[in-house]
């Protein structure tokens, strides 16, 4: 073991890191997207990528205008679910109204409600939904359906209708009522950028090292000193790991950056190992590094580096579950996750911080991270051999 | 004229010899269209959820009936003695129903029975969603058992202009135009950024053609690879997707020339400020890909973006073809809704065609 540690300590090494750490201090534009880029990305994409549905924006059609019509209105726009766009004569104008985009919902109360509800008959509103954007309609559909239950339970307990009280023996015939008490659990406030952030976080990681690491393979071979480092008498993977190290360092601090972002500025708490996520990290950038790599062993230029990523990132990005559940995607591509180490990285990086869990609970996902790098890491370690041919 | 159809033929030559890009231009953008369309939806089937009875009754196992028969839903097995939230921290379930072992006795004294229901709301949105369903589930559970009486108000809620409620037929319209927003741009930019570096611009200059004559030849011969592109990607919305024209389809024809237009003249735009084709690609990257994709609405409401940073979108060009395209192909609005949106385009395409003449002058200065 001693020995392994000295051969990889050797000088030939020690002077590889050396010289790759002159040449990335010198990059400016490096140093530039690794501490001001992530910050500007993170806040920009944490505060703009929010599915939170408020102020529906509600046109209404009275037709009633009595009192009881009014207080159902004003029950529903005086939430923050709701928010009123403006009444409306008939039900065309509102159909107008909602499919030009002045509204999102629309609400018709018929003429004959007030009187319903004072003889206590049921009555029946209409509610139309901009469905467009399927989210959010889901989401106010049901803010909308629990308003109007909580009117009427709010209703059968004023006495002004008719009471229909039954005697105590069909009471006991008929069957009690469900009452489900929801309880949000790691996130009470349902902050909806804490979820984004932390997957971003893993996206950035991720994005950048593999940009990063393939810029700097391939400027080696677009000068024509590949040539060189290959006649050195150093090995291939000194050669990689020599390369790997500066970045591998710079892209710590970036996350360090990052991290101070996400708890500076939206508070995510951190409740559980902070080493945990640390390892985690570190594991990601690695699995990052080793993409880099093996694109650059793949392109003769760096534009063409530049244009695989364009082809790798997308796909790796949105089949993650970063910025969206994992069930919504279609079923045939939700295996394929487990290749991602996107998608491992927000798992751990949501169960280390929001929902404080620790080794036990996470292990699978530090395997698989691990089982990335290491057959990425050899893959590149052996087209690096072959491209010289 | 003749001069700019020269022009134009030579950029188009140019941009056929090297197929390869031309392809991976043309096809990129359908594989997004497919892959990201299926993978960015919010709303989600099948959401795994864990259920512990500690009732075991017939009342429970009727009510736990009720969870297993939704869509939305997956109902998963836990044993009953390991705690709730041991299958939320390990991603067993999304949420946990918990049935209290006195909820049969209680339903059939006709009392109220509290359930728990524990959701995992490190992902805030997914919460709320499966809360809902929980919610309706429960409701109609209610309203169909027993003889007691549903509540006066009744609510008929129609769904208007995407009735299944299908995540694809939202994200196609935005992907579409971040396809549109990316590619075409990418290429012109790559163009003139070249003409800068290889110092081809300064045979430009020497010969009889105007600035603002070359922009638009050029211009122009990205407009055909974008329509090219939109032809393409339209098929497979109006065939995979099944979408079609919900109105009017001459707002959305003429914003989508004026679009093509737009992107066009933006690629031109950054490829003359910035001679340089590595930081060219990645200008484009951030106007065509973050500003788009972040800021337009393509897959969050814009009115969720904090006001600090709202005003941006308002500057996106992405943002009002989108909203075109979407109604076009969803609402159908026509005319009335969308006639300033495709106004905006237009001027916003003026505006980079006019900041790239710029940029040519200085360029010559530079040269």
């Amino acid at each position: 073991m001693r020995n392994l540690w000295n051969h990889l300590l050797n000088y030939r090494l020690r002077a590889l890191i050396k010289k790759e750490f002159a040449q990335t201090r010198h990059d400016r534009k490096l140093m530039f997207s690794l501490s001001v880029l992530p910050v500007v990305q993170l806040t920009l994409v944490g505060f703009a990528l929010s599915a939170a549905v408020t102020n529906v924006r509600l046109a209404i059609v009275d037709d009633c205008r009595s009192p009881e019509s009014r207080e159902l209105i004003a029950t529903l726009t005086e939430s923050k679910s709701f928010r009123l766009a403006g009444y409306y004569s008939s039900v065309d104008q509102l159909g107008d109204a909602v499919s030009q985009g002045k509204a999102d919902a629309g609400m018709v109360i018929p003429y004959d409600y007030a009187r319903d509800l004072l003889r206590d008959r049921q009555t029946t509103i209409q509610f139309l939904l901009n469905a467009t954007n399927a989210n959010t309609a889901t989401i106010s559909r049901g803010y909308a359906e629990s308003m109007i239950q909580r009117f009427n339970v709010g209703l059968r307990g004023q006495g002004i209708h008719v009471s229909t009280q039954p005697v105590a023996g069909s009471n006991l015939a008929s069957r009690g009522q469900v009452q489900l008490e929801p309880a949000f659990l790691y996130n009470p406030g349902l902050v909806d950028s804490w979820f984004i952030v932390t997957g971003v976080l893993g996206l950035l990681l991720i994005l950048q090292s593999s940009l990063i690491c393939s810029a700097a393979m391939v400027r080696e071979r677009e000068a024509g000193t590949l040539e060189q480092l290959l006649m050195s008498p150093a090995s291939t993977s000194e050669i990689i790991i020599a390369k790997i190290t500066p970045l591998f360092l710079l892209l710590c601090l970036m996350m360090f950056i990052s991290l101070g972002v996400l708890k500076f500025a939206f508070g995510v708490p951190f409740h559980g190992n902070v080493l945990l996520l640390l390892a985690g990290g570190a594991l990601c950038i690695l699995s990052g590094i080793s993409i880099g790599t093996v694109v650059s062993t793949f392109s003769k230029s760096a534009q063409q580096a530049q244009l695989t990523t364009f082809f790798v990132n997308p796909p790796l990005s949105s089949l993650s579950g970063a910025l969206n559940p994992v069930e919504a995607m279609p079923k045939w591509l939700q295996p394929l996750t487990v290749l991602n180490p996107i998608h491992h990285f927000a798992t751990i990086a949501r169960g280390s911080t929001l929902k404080g869990g620790g080794f036990m609970e996470l292990w699978p996902n530090f395997l698989s991270l691990l089982m990335i790098t290491l057959v990425l890491g050899s893959l590149s370690v052996w087209r690096f051999r072959k491209q010289l041919s | 004229m003749r001069r700019i159809i020269a022009q134009m033929r030579k950029e188009l030559t140019q941009i056929v010899r090297d197929w390869r890009t031309l392809a991976l231009a043309l096809a990129l953008p359908m594989f997004l269209l497919v892959l990201m369309s299926s993978a960015l939806s919010l709303t989600v089937n099948e959401l795994p959820i864990v259920v512990q009875d500690f009732d075991g009754s017939s009342a429970s196992n009727d009510f736990i009936d009720a969870f297993r028969a939704s869509i939305t839903l997956k109902v998963v097995p836990w044993p009953v003695d390991k705690s709730a939230e041991e299958a939320l921290a390990s991603n067993a379930g999304r949420a946990v129903l918990i049935i209290p072992s006195h909820f049969g006795r209680d339903m059939a004294r006709g009392v109220n029975a509290p359930v728990q229901f524990l959701v995992d709301a490190s992902d805030a949105n997914t919460a709320k969603l499966v809360t809902a369903y929980a919610g309706q589930i429960t409701t109609s559970y209610n309203q169909q058992g027993s003889g007691t009486q549903a509540g006066p108000i009744q609510t008929a809620i129609r769904l208007w202009f995407n009735p299944g409620l299908a995540s694809k037929k939202f994200f196609g319209p935005g992907i579409f135009v971040l396809g549109l927003s990316m590619f075409p741009p990418l290429l012109a930019a790559l163009a003139m950024a070249k003409e800068g570096e290889l110092k081809t611009i300064l045979q430009v200059y020497v010969s009889s053609i105007p600035a603002h004559e070359f922009l638009l030849g050029k211009i122009i011969a990205f407009m055909i690879v974008a329509l090219a592109e939109c032809l393409i990607m339209s098929l497979l919305l109006f065939t995979y997707f099944g979408l079609s024209f919900a109105g009017d389809p001459t707002p959305a024809l003429i914003a989508t020339v004026l679009y093509a237009f737009c992107v066009s003249a933006f690629g031109t735009m950054v490829g003359a400020v910035i001679p340089n084709q590595a930081s060219a690609l990645q200008a484009v990257a951030f106007g065509g890909f973050i500003l788009v994709f972040l800021l337009s609405g393509m897959m969050f409401p814009i009115q969720n973006i904090p006001a600090g940073l709202r005003w941006i979108s308002s500057l996106v060009w992405g943002r009002y073809y989108i909203e075109i395209v979407r109604d076009a192909l969803l609402q159908g609005g026509g005319w009335p809704a969308v006639w300033y949106k495709v106004l905006i385009i237009g001027a916003i395409g003026a505006l980079f065609y006019g900041i790239a003449w710029q940029g040519m002058r200085r360029m010559q200065v530079k040269a």
